[in-house]
């Protein structure tokens, strides 16, 4: 019942005020500028967000786009303002003087009115150079900028549509008291200008100037390099393409220099500067979040504070918060990123805070003061205290879960490095494993074992498979056994027998010096060798059977029966 | 004959009271640098760490620290790299790493720039190139054992084979990651940015346009190398030329 009597008191509040102080305001960025460029113009209503869109009155000569609106917010020390601005983009049909005539705009029934403007339109750079080839062009938005403003800045290269223009190989410019940044990589687009067509290159940058007064912004070179038919050609065939292809072309750089653009710089308005104003310049916007808010005493509440939006963020300083008395503290944490034009930017700050007890009931008030240069003036940004539930803690000793440890009060969280280490340690080795000898050995090893293992595997197998492999390869082997233990020729020819019988599979018993002409001789063992066979099998069989009538000694016939196992392993029996 | 035990014997001996007196003076050298830090003399506490050999992790960690406490934060980050390759799990060398880059600013650009990748980099990054040279031959020896027991034991081929596989993964990834460690210190060597900011261009001469800038304690590959120019590329595989007096190489060579 009490929210629904705050809703009510807040919104009858607001509606008495809403239309208490409201003035309508018009002004235009500025009031003289060359043909062909724009001109912003921006109808502020102040006091109320409830404006109606104005209508812009016919001028010869001119025409308005738009318009985007703006609105803003704030409560500071129990002052409510708000705004709502309507932004038009004024672009001039011809050089000469031009009136924006007073506007009117409704607020709530009530109908106020704007100041006439004058406008001021030269013939410029643009129409008087439109007949050259290759011209350039600074275009700064605004010529008047206040200090720790950062303004956006073009400088722009055109070139005619017949001009080979291949890019811009170098850019120098004079800006003193203007910190100038630009980005490395131009935009290229093209233009028609008085019904000519150009290509152009554009290099955008921004200016930040760092004193007041009159400054200039360049003169500035801009190299453009040119893609030119080199002389001596064939010019039979002359496709660009093709020459350039063929290394008939060159590229010639060419300098273009445009003349200095004065930027008047203001210092910042001492009427109406707040007392805690730290120099932010931009348009910024705030925003805070605090988790958890139910908590007990002793536990960790982050505090992220946030300031985002337009402007060079290096001129905003954290945020003030108010007392933090019933907390304990950490440093805090800090992070801003920003646009390589510094135009745009964000700071997220992160507080860690401990409730000492549950006397604490909400966090302090955050304020953020600044100007802004569009509305020339300058805004506060307030968060209004947010509200927590403190319950009492059981131990009442206050800790936070760092690290599984925990934290002393004179700790820094994560704000420096680990300390030194106080012994040597180990010392690693000279050279790294994988780069010695001794690694790539251990890789092969196993593969080599396991190509061996398989390999005499395979062959086990088969020889308990096959009986015929199994005899044959183990032929030569009894042979020679048998051989060395003979010490008769019938022991002689036994071993002769059991060679020829494993090694053509065939039953030993029967072998007799026959199998020559009717196994060995069709396997292809023919001359010399076959007859050898034969004349071993009849000494034995002379020497068996006649007794003392063999021809060769014991050892000689065991030494020509050895020679002929030896070759007859040769043969692929 | 009897004379060569005798030999072998005081050779052992000389070499260890060598190796031993070695890294005694380094242990005082080493206490003494720490020493000049803890007085606040950190250039000096930096040059006495830098002469000590062999240098450990350490020691790495510690002349990072004392390149941190200078303001040379590309130096610092640079010896904390050193430092994790040879202890790559040490905590405080990790967060020290981490902080010295959150400090320059470089945390984001030395991120791989994908969720895979950086998960990728963290695994490789967790073993030295010893400890996966061992993963590696534990992987193999294992994985030729299971296939050699598969030939012979019939009954146990399920069982091997699930062996047999792992195995093989654990070879395959192992390799993989060595051969990330070895690319990183041979033929794509990385690097780390010492120079307080240095251009990047597009080619190697000093009027060629610049690509995009690099700032002190960015992590770099060293794609080509050119004498005084060389050619890398950062996290996000953004390529440019660099004059080579603005990096020092991660990888020491003796």
């Amino acid at each position: 019942m009490m929210r629904i009597w705050l809703v009510i008191a807040t919104t009858w509040w607001m509606a008495a005020s809403a239309h208490a102080d409201v003035s309508v305001v018009a002004a235009v960025d500025r009031n003289q500028v060359a043909f062909g460029e724009t001109v912003t113009l921006t109808i502020s209503v102040q006091g109320t967000q409830n404006g109606a869109q104005p209508s812009i009155p016919r001028v010869d000569g001119l025409s308005f786009q738009g318009p985007s609106t703006q609105s803003s917010f704030s409560l500071d020390n129990g002052h409510m303002s708000q705004s709502i601005s309507f932004v038009y983009q004024v672009t001039p049909a011809r050089p000469g003087q031009f009136t924006i005539p007073a506007i009117q705009v409704n607020v709530g029934g009530t109908a106020y009115s704007t100041e006439p403007i004058q406008l001021t339109v030269g013939k410029g750079m643009t129409q008087a150079d439109s007949s050259q080839q290759l011209f350039a062009q600074i275009r700064v938005p605004s010529r008047q900028v206040y200090l720790g403003q950062t303004e956006p800045v073009q400088v722009v290269l055109f070139a005619r549509a017949d001009v080979p223009l291949r890019g811009v190989s170098g850019f120098n410019y004079d800006a003193d008291g203007l910190e100038f940044k630009f980005l490395q990589n131009p935009k290229t687009g093209a233009q028609v200008i008085n019904g000519q067509s150009f290509n152009i290159i554009g290099i955008e940058g921004s200016i930040s100037p760092n004193r007041t007064g009159t400054l200039n912004f360049g003169p500035c070179i801009l190299k453009a390099q040119l893609t030119v038919r080199r002389q001596g050609g064939n010019s039979w065939f002359s496709d660009p393409m093709f020459d350039q292809m063929m290394g008939r072309v060159e590229v010639k750089e060419v300098p273009v220099t445009v003349d200095a653009v004065p930027v008047e710089v203001l210092p910042l308005p001492e009427e109406g500067r707040p007392a805690d104003f730290s120099g932010a310049v931009g348009q910024w916007k705030l925003d805070v979040t605090a988790k958890p808010t139910n908590i007990t005493v002793g536990d960790p509440i982050t505090l992220t504070i946030k300031v985002s939006g337009n402007g060079n963020i290096d001129t905003v300083p954290m945020p003030k918060l108010g007392s933090l008395d019933g907390f304990k503290t950490y440093d805090p944490t800090t992070k801003t990123t920003k646009d390589d034009l510094n135009t745009t930017g964000q700071r997220v700050m992160q507080q860690v805070l401990i409730a000492k007890s549950t006397d604490v009931k909400e966090l302090p008030e955050i304020r953020l003061v600044y100007f802004d240069p569009v509305e020339r003036a300058y805004k506060t940004e307030v968060q209004s205290p947010i509200k927590l539930v403190v319950k009492a803690g059981g131990g009442g000793h206050t800790t936070i879960v760092s690290g599984g440890g925990p934290l002393h009060v004179d700790e820094k969280l994560g704000q420096d490095i680990v300390y030194l280490k106080g012994d040597v340690g180990p010392v690693p080795a000279s050279v790294p494993l994988c780069e010695t000898t001794t690694f790539w050995a251990l890789n092969a090893a196993p593969v080599l074992a396991l190509l061996g293992t398989a390999g005499w595997k395979r062959r086990a197998d088969k020889l308990r498979g096959d009986v015929a492999y199994a005899r044959r390869t183990r032929a030569a082997r009894k042979a020679r056994k048998l051989l060395v233990s003979a010490g008769s020729y019938d022991e002689i020819q036994r071993a002769l027998q059991q060679y020829l019988g494993d090694r053509l599979n065939i039953p030993v018993g029967g072998i007799t010096a026959s199998i020559v002409d009717e196994q060995l001789v069709p396997r292809g063992v023919n001359g010399e060798l076959a007859s050898r066979a034969k004349s071993c099998f009849e000494a034995c069989d002379t020497a068996r059977f006649a007794g003392g009538g063999a021809d060769m000694s014991v050892q000689a016939t065991r030494e020509n029966v050895e020679r002929l196992i030896n070759e007859l392993e040769t043969k692929p029996l | 004959m009897s004379l060569k035990p005798n030999r072998f014997r005081t050779g052992a001996i000389i070499w260890l009271l060598a190796v031993g007196a070695a890294f005694a003076a380094s242990d005082d050298e080493f206490k003494s640098a720490n020493q000049l830090y803890d007085a606040g003399k950190f250039t000096e506490a930096a040059a006495a760490y830098a002469r000590i050999e062999p240098k450990t992790a350490h020691v790495y960690y510690n002349l990072g620290n004392a390149h941190f406490r200078e303001g040379k934060l590309g130096l610092a980050i640079l010896d904390y790299e050193r430092a994790r390759r040879l202890a790559p799990r040490d905590p405080d060398i990790l967060a020290n790493l981490k902080f010295a880059e959150q400090r320059a600013d470089v945390d984001d650009v030395n991120a791989p720039p994908r969720a895979w990748q950086r998960y990728l980099h963290s695994i490789i990054t967790s073993r030295t190139s010893t400890e996966w040279a061992v993963y590696e031959l534990s992987a193999l020896w294992l994985t030729i054992l299971a296939m050699g027991m598969w030939l012979y034991i019939p009954r146990l081929r399920t069982g091997l084979l699930v062996i047999v596989v792992v195995g093989s993964v654990g070879f395959a990834a192992s390799v993989f990651a060595l051969g990330r460690e070895v690319i990183a210190g041979g033929s794509a060597p990385s690097a780390v940015i010492v120079a307080k900011e240095t251009d990047a261009r597009f080619a190697p001469v000093a009027d060629a346009t610049v690509h995009f800038k690099v700032v002190e304690g960015t992590r770099v590959i060293v794609r080509e190398d050119r004498g005084q120019w060389l050619l890398v590329e950062r996290a996000d595989g953004e390529q440019g030329w660099v004059r080579s007096d603005t990096l020092e190489r991660v990888a020491v060579r003796s």
